[in-house]
C-alpha cells in the first residue's frame, strides 16, 4: 500500500510543477504587462515601466519564475501584485468559501442522485425510470447561468424565500451562511444530478444482473440484505468515482455562479487573478486547484478500492 | 434678461478678465451657469456663495439610516494614487476630499481650498486652504499634506495613474509650501484651467497626509463625511459619519457598500430591497424602466466615444474621404435610438457643448448622403472602398459600430467589424502594439474630464500619447498653444471655435455624441449625488 501512494504522490508534485511553469509561460502570451494592465490603458509609459521594476516584471521570464518557485518551494506564495498583500489570506478564504459551496451541493446531490438512480435502477423500463432518466438529462442541458438567473428571479425575487447573495453578512454563524449557499447550490444539483442518477442506474441493472446477485438471493438473504450488501456497494463503485472528479469541478470551477451569487470561490480568484495578470494569486490559486483535482480522483480511486473487494486485492503489497 | 443694477454688482470683483465676462453675460453671449461656473474658475468663491448657487435649496432632510450601495468590483487594491475604476473611485469618495469638487451641475466648489488665483501668465497659481480641517485620524491639514499629495501624482516612482493627466502641466517639485494655509503651484507652462487639475476631475489627487505609506486600505484616512467602519477586501466595506467633519455633518449614520463581479447580480439585489444605489448600463436601464420603485438620475458629461480615422494610411490620407465617413452619420438618431436619448449631439471635435470655452456658434455637421457621395468621387473612389473598423467589446460601443457600418454603406462605404475584448485592444497601449493606436478606423471609450484640454492634448496633438489617428498637423499644434495660453473665456472661445473648424475641416475624429453618466437610485432615497467621473457623494442622502 505505501509503494502505491508515494509513486501517486510523486506524480502529484511533477503536475503541480508542470502546472505553476505552465500558468506562467501562458501568463506570458497574454496582451499587455502586468504594470500596463495595473495602470490602465491611459497611463503614462514611463509610470509603467517605473511599476514593473517596481514588481520585477521587467526581468527575464525564467529569473521571474525561479524567483517565485525558489520562494514557493519554501512555502511563501508570496504578495498578490494587485491587491499588495500576502497571497495566501486570499486564497484560503476562497479554499474555504468554495469548499462551503461544495458540501452544501453534495449534501443534495449525493442522497437525492443516488436515491433516483437507485428507484430507476430497480425499476428499469417502468414509467418512473424514463420520468427519472429524462428530468436528468433535461436539467443537465440547461447551463448553469441559466438555472442560477431562473432561480434567484423566482425564489429569490418573487417569493423572497433565500437571500439573493451566497455570501453571508460579517460573522454569521454557520446555519446562516448555510442558508446563504442553498440557492447558488441549487443549480449545480440541477445541472449534475442527472449524471449521478444515470451512472447509479446503470451500476445497479447491471448489479441486480450479475451472478453474485443471483447467489445472493438464491441464499435466501431478504431483499433489502441483497439490495445494501450486494447490489449498491457495486453498483457504486462507478458513481462515488463521478462524484469525486465532479467534487473537484465544484471546488475551482465554478466561476459563473460564483459571480452571479457574490461568492468569493476559487474559481473567481483565479478568473480575477488572470484578468489582473496578477501571478503570484493565479500561481496560487491554479496550484491549490490543480492539488484539489489531482486528490480528489486519489480519494475516489481510494473510495473505489475499499468498495470493490477485487481492486484491494490488486493494489495489496 | 438681467437688471442693470444686477450687472453692476458683478463687475469690479476681479480683473478684466472677469468683466470681459460680465459683458458677454449681459450682452447674453454667455449663460448665467457658465458665468457662475467662469467665477469659480477665476476663484471667485465667495461672490459664487453669494449668488447663492452652492447652496442648494436647503430642505429639512431626516437625518440617520444605513445607504446600501452596490459597486462592481475594484480591479487592484484601493489607493488614491494608483486608482483607476469606477468602484474604487465610488469607494474613495466616502472618506477623500479634493482642493475642489468639480460637480457636475454647479462647477468647481471649494472644498479643502477656499480661493484660488492665477499670476497674469496663469503659470503659477497659489491656493488659500481651508483653515482647521482634520484628517480622520485627528491630524490638522496643512500645506504640507497638500504639497505632499501633489508631488506623489506627478512622481513617476509612485506608480501614480494621474501621471498623464499632469503630463506637460506639472511636474516634480511644482507644487510649493507657501505658508500652512497657502500652496503655490508653478506649472510647467501657461495654464488658465489649471483649478479643474486640482479638483476631482483628477479622482486621484485625494488630499492624504504627508507620510501616507501607501496603505491606504488599512485606515482609510481622509477628511471626508464619512470614516472607516469596516473594509473586506473583494466583499465590501462600510462607513460611519464623521462626526468632526468640517462642513455639514453627513445625514446617514453609514454608508454600506457591497462589490458585485456581475450586474446582472447588482439589479436583482436592487429589486429585492437590499440596495438602494447602484451604476447603470443600458440593460440594467432596461430592466427597471417603467418600474416606479427606482429612478435613474442622470448627469451630462463630457464622455465620448472617438472613431478615429487613420490620417497617415488608405484609403483616410485624404480629408475628403474621412469627412465623407462622417457625414453619412445622422447624430440625432445614434442619441435617440443607441442611447435612449441620454447624451447630447457631437461635432467631431472634443469640445463637449458644456464646455464654457467652446464655441457654439460652429456649425453642426449632420447627415448628408449626397454630398458624402460627392466627396468620394472627388476623392476618386465614387463606388466607395471597403475598410475594417477595429473595436472594443464595452459599453455601447459594439453597437454603436454597427450603426456606423450601417450608415457608411449608404454611400458605398463597406465596413467589416473586428470587434475585441477590451484589454486585447487596448493592447500594450502604445504605438506599434496596440490595436486602439494601430488601428486604420476604430472605436475607443474616453471618460468624463472637466476640461476639453486632455482629449485636445493626448489625442490629437503631433506628440499626443493617444492620438490614434496619427494626426500631424502643425497648425493644429499652434492653435493648441493659442487656446492654452488664452485667459480669458473669449479668447478661449476665439481660439476654441478655431480649433473646431479646424478639426471639422479635416475630421481626424468623429464624435457623434456625449454621453451622460447615470445611476439606478430606489424611489426611497433622496439627494444621492454623482460626478461624470463616478464619485459617489451620499453625505446628503435621507430616506423618505
Amino acid at each position: 500500500m505505501v509503494r502505491p501512494l508515494a509513486a501517486r504522490a510523486g506524480a502529484l508534485l511533477l503536475t503541480l510543477w508542470l502546472v505553476s511553469a505552465l500558468v506562467f509561460l501562458a501568463g506570458q502570451v497574454l496582451p499587455g504587462d502586468v504594470g500596463r494592465v495595473m495602470l490602465g490603458p491611459f497611463a503614462d509609459a514611463q509610470a509603467v515601466a517605473e511599476l514593473n521594476r517596481k514588481l520585477g516584471t521587467d526581468q527575464p521570464i525564467l529569473q521571474q519564475y525561479w524567483h517565485w518557485f525558489s520562494r514557493a518551494i519554501a512555502g511563501d506564495f508570496g504578495d498578490s501584485l494587485s491587491m499588495r498583500a500576502p497571497v495566501a489570506p486570499f486564497v484560503l478564504s476562497s479554499i474555504k468559501n468554495s469548499a462551503a459551496l461544495a458540501g452544501v451541493v453534495l449534501l443534495f446531490l449525493v442522497p437525492i442522485g443516488i436515491g433516483a438512480g437507485v428507484v430507476a435502477g430497480l425499476r428499469s423500463g417502468s414509467l418512473a425510470d424514463r420520468l427519472i432518466v429524462l428530468t436528468g438529462v433535461s436539467l443537465s442541458i440547461v447551463p448553469d447561468f441559466v438555472s442560477g438567473l431562473l432561480l434567484l428571479m423566482v425564489f429569490g425575487l418573487w417569493l423572497a424565500w433565500f437571500p439573493i447573495s451566497g455570501a453571508a453578512p460579517d460573522g454569521a454563524g454557520f446555519w446562516t451562511s448555510s442558508y446563504h449557499l442553498i440557492l447558488p447550490a441549487l443549480p449545480l444539483v440541477l445541472n449534475l444530478i442527472g449524471y449521478v442518477a444515470r451512472m447509479t442506474r446503470a451500476g445497479v441493472i447491471e448489479a441486480r444482473g450479475a451472478d453474485y446477485t443471483r447467489t445472493a438471493i438464491l441464499k435466501g438473504l431478504s431483499p433489502a440484505q441483497v439490495l445494501f450488501k450486494h447490489v449498491l456497494r457495486n453498483a457504486l463503485v462507478p458513481t462515488v468515482a463521478v462524484i469525486a472528479t465532479q467534487s473537484g469541478f465544484l471546488l475551482g470551477g465554478l466561476v459563473v455562479i460564483e459571480a452571479l451569487f457574490g461568492i468569493q470561490g476559487l474559481g473567481n480568484l483565479v478568473l480575477s487573478a488572470a484578468k489582473a495578470r496578477d501571478f503570484p494569486m493565479l500561481e496560487a490559486g491554479v496550484l491549490v486547484m490543480a492539488a484539489i483535482f489531482v486528490s480528489t480522483a486519489a480519494i475516489g480511486d481510494l473510495l473505489q478500492a475499499l468498495l470493490d473487494p477485487r481492486q484491494r486485492r490488486r493494489n495489496a503489497p | 434678461m438681467t437688471k442693470r443694477s444686477d450687472i453692476d454688482l458683478l463687475r469690479n470683483q476681479s480683473g478684466d478678465i472677469w468683466n470681459v465676462a460680465v459683458d458677454e453675460y449681459a450682452q447674453g453671449f454667455l449663460k448665467r451657469r457658465d458665468l457662475l461656473k467662469y467665477a469659480a474658475l477665476l476663484g471667485l468663491t465667495g461672490f459664487a456663495a453669494s449668488q447663492g448657487l452652492f447652496t442648494g435649496a436647503a430642505r429639512a432632510a431626516t437625518t440617520g439610516g444605513t445607504v446600501r450601495v452596490g459597486l462592481g468590483q475594484p480591479t487592484k487594491a484601493i489607493d488614491p494614487v494608483t486608482i483607476t475604476d469606477p468602484a474604487s473611485i465610488g469607494v474613495i469618495s466616502q472618506v477623500g476630499e479634493y482642493l475642489i469638487l468639480d460637480d457636475p451641475k454647479d462647477g468647481l466648489q471649494p472644498k479643502l481650498a477656499v480661493s484660488w488665483e492665477a499670476d497674469e501668465t496663469a503659470k503659477r497659481w497659489t491656493f488659500k486652504l481651508r483653515p482647521g480641517v482634520k484628517f480622520h485620524d485627528g491630524r490638522t491639514v496643512t500645506a504640507k499634506d497638500v504639497v505632499a499629495s501633489f508631488e506623489r501624482l506627478v512622481d513617476p516612482a509612485s506608480g501614480s495613474s494621474a501621471l498623464s493627466a499632469y503630463k506637460g502641466i506639472l511636474s516634480k517639485g511644482g507644487a510649493k509650501v507657501v505658508d500652512d494655509e497657502t500652496v503655490a503651484f508653478d506649472l510647467d507652462q501657461s495654464n488658465s484651467n489649471f483649478p479643474f487639475y486640482v479638483s476631482s476631475d483628477v479622482y486621484n489627487a485625494v488630499i492624504v497626509p504627508a507620510d501616507y505609506a501607501g496603505d491606504f486600505e488599512k485606515t482609510f484616512n481622509g477628511t471626508g463625511p464619512f470614516k472607516l467602519e469596516s473594509f473586506r477586501p473583494k466583499q465590501g466595506a462600510s462607513f460611519v459619519r464623521n462626526p468632526d467633519y468640517w462642513g455639514d455633518k453627513a445625514l446617514p449614520d453609514r454608508v454600506e457598500i457591497k462589490f458585485f463581479d456581475d450586474e446582472q447580480a447588482q439589479v436583482l439585489a436592487l429589486q429585492a430591497g437590499q440596495l438602494d444605489v447602484i451604476p447603470s448600463t443600458t440593460r440594467l436601464e432596461l430592466a427597471i424602466e417603467g418600474n416606479p420603485n427606482f429612478k435613474l438620475l442622470s448627469v451630462q458629461a463630457s464622455s465620448h466615444d472617438p472613431a478615429h480615422l487613420r490620417t497617415d494610411q488608405a484609403p483616410f490620407t485624404d480629408k475628403r474621404v474621412r469627412r465623407a465617413l462622417a457625414l453619412t452619420i445622422d447624430r440625432e438618431a445614434v442619441v435617440k435610438g443607441l442611447l435612449k436619448g441620454r447624451a447630447i449631439v457631437g461635432n467631431d471635435t472634443p469640445f463637449a457643448p458644456i464646455f464654457p470655452s467652446a464655441d457654439p456658434a460652429v456649425p453642426q455637421r449632420k447627415q448628408d448622403i449626397a454630398e458624402a457621395k460627392r466627396l468620394l468621387g472627388e476623392a476618386g473612389v465614387p463606388n466607395g472602398f471597403e475598410v475594417t473598423l477595429t473595436t472594443e467589446r464595452a459599453y455601447d460601443i459594439p453597437d454603436y459600430a454597427v450603426i456606423i457600418q450601417n450608415f457608411a454603406k449608404k454611400a458605398g462605404i463597406d465596413i467589416k467589424l473586428n470587434v475585441l475584448p477590451q484589454d486585447a485592444y487596448y493592447g500594450s497601449a502604445t504605438f506599434g502594439s496596440s490595436p486602439w493606436l494601430d488601428s486604420n478606423l476604430g472605436i475607443t471609450d474616453f471618460g468624463h474630464r472637466g476640461t476639453p484640454d486632455i482629449f485636445l492634448n493626448a489625442t490629437l496633438k503631433s506628440s499626443g500619447a493617444w492620438n490614434a489617428a496619427h494626426f500631424n498637423n502643425p497648425a493644429y499644434d499652434a492653435l493648441l498653444l493659442e487656446y492654452g495660453k488664452a485667459r480669458d473665456l473669449q479668447a478661449q472661445r476665439l481660439a476654441a471655435g478655431k480649433i473646431q473648424t479646424l478639426l471639422l475641416d479635416e475630421t481626424p475624429l468623429i464624435i457623434s455624441y456625449f454621453s451622460q453618466y447615470s445611476r439606478i437610485v430606489s424611489s426611497k432615497v433622496e439627494g444621492v449625488r454623482f460626478t461624470a467621473i463616478s464619485h459617489l457623494l451620499l453625505d446628503k442622502v435621507s430616506f423618505v
